[in-house]
């Protein structure tokens, strides 16, 4: 993911902002990281350059 | 899932009318775009501004996303699939995983764009596996479209506006009722008559 899509995202369970912390970056893409929300410290991986910002409880459900 | 226990549920549900989903749309592990997601995408493209902000929810391979940022706007997809959502990376376009419009935050697009899993399907047909959950809208075929007419309010500018394909199979007519009660006014923007079904593209907006 690029920088800039923190203008946009926000914690899925209650809307707050998020903290980034790269782990790892390429050029201006991140590829690994954590973000977390500043309002009830949930976490959320970014894995592979994209972030995952499924509700815990669905992040590990099988489809339909 | 693999394709011998996908070839079998296939062959399980082959007693209803109409051909199976897998014989309607193909058997991916990601939907591909086809006439839905095509007419989708060439009417966003109209109403879309070079600097816009949009959405492209359930992205699966990107295609309306990438028409859009084609286009001009500033266009990120989400899915609620891993799979789909490498794909919409790997054709270079921002994109987050995610449930419907719940990661995003307020006021924050220009368009949101989404063409829901519309096929109404009885429970004995689903096959619990990512390309299912990007066809089946359950049994009504709402099981998406209807909370995402509850929730993708919060995340529209000020005159922001949401453009759905839906199927004459989904009855659009209950899908706009439905939008109304949760103080979204609707219109049709195009209409499109295919087998088995008309495809639609509803336009939402605030009351």
């Amino acid at each position: 993911m690029k920088e800039d899509l923190m203008e946009i995202i926000c914690c899925p369970l209650d809307k707050h902002d998020l903290d980034l912390e790269v782990t790892e970056r390429d050029d201006g893409e991140i590829l690994s990281g954590q973000l977390t929300c500043t309002e009830c410290s949930e976490t959320f991986p970014i894995e592979d350059g994209i972030p995952n910002l499924l509700p815990p409880d669905m992040r590990d459900e099988a489809p339909a | 899932m693999s394709e011998e226990t996908r070839d079998r549920g296939d062959g399980d549900g082959g007693s209803g009318d109409r051909p199976s989903l897998a014989d309607q749309r193909g058997v991916e592990s990601v939907y591909q775009p086809a006439e839905d997601s095509d007419l989708l995408a060439r009417t966003a493209r109209e109403r879309v501004e070079a600097g816009d902000t949009v959405l492209d929810v359930g992205t699966g391979s990107g295609y309306v996303a990438a028409t859009l940022a084609d286009a001009g706007a500033q266009a990120v997809g989400v899915d609620v699939s891993p799979l789909a959502c490498r794909e919409t990376a790997d054709n270079g376009i921002p994109v987050v995983r995610g449930d419907l419009v719940e990661s995003f935050r307020a006021d924050a697009f220009d368009l949101v764009a989404f063409n829901p899993p519309y096929l109404p399907t009885p429970p004995e047909q689903e096959w619990d596996d990512w390309m299912e959950h990007a066809l089946s809208g359950g049994d009504d075929g709402r099981r998406l479209v209807d909370p995402f007419l509850e929730t993708v309010e919060r995340v529209l500018a000020p005159s922001g506006e949401v453009l759905m394909l839906v199927s004459s199979l989904t009855d659009p007519d209950a899908v706009r009722a439905f939008a109304s009660e949760h103080g979204l006014a609707s219109e049709q923007l195009a209409s499109e008559k295919h087998p088995y079904e008309a495809l639609v593209v509803l336009r939402f907006y605030r009351d």
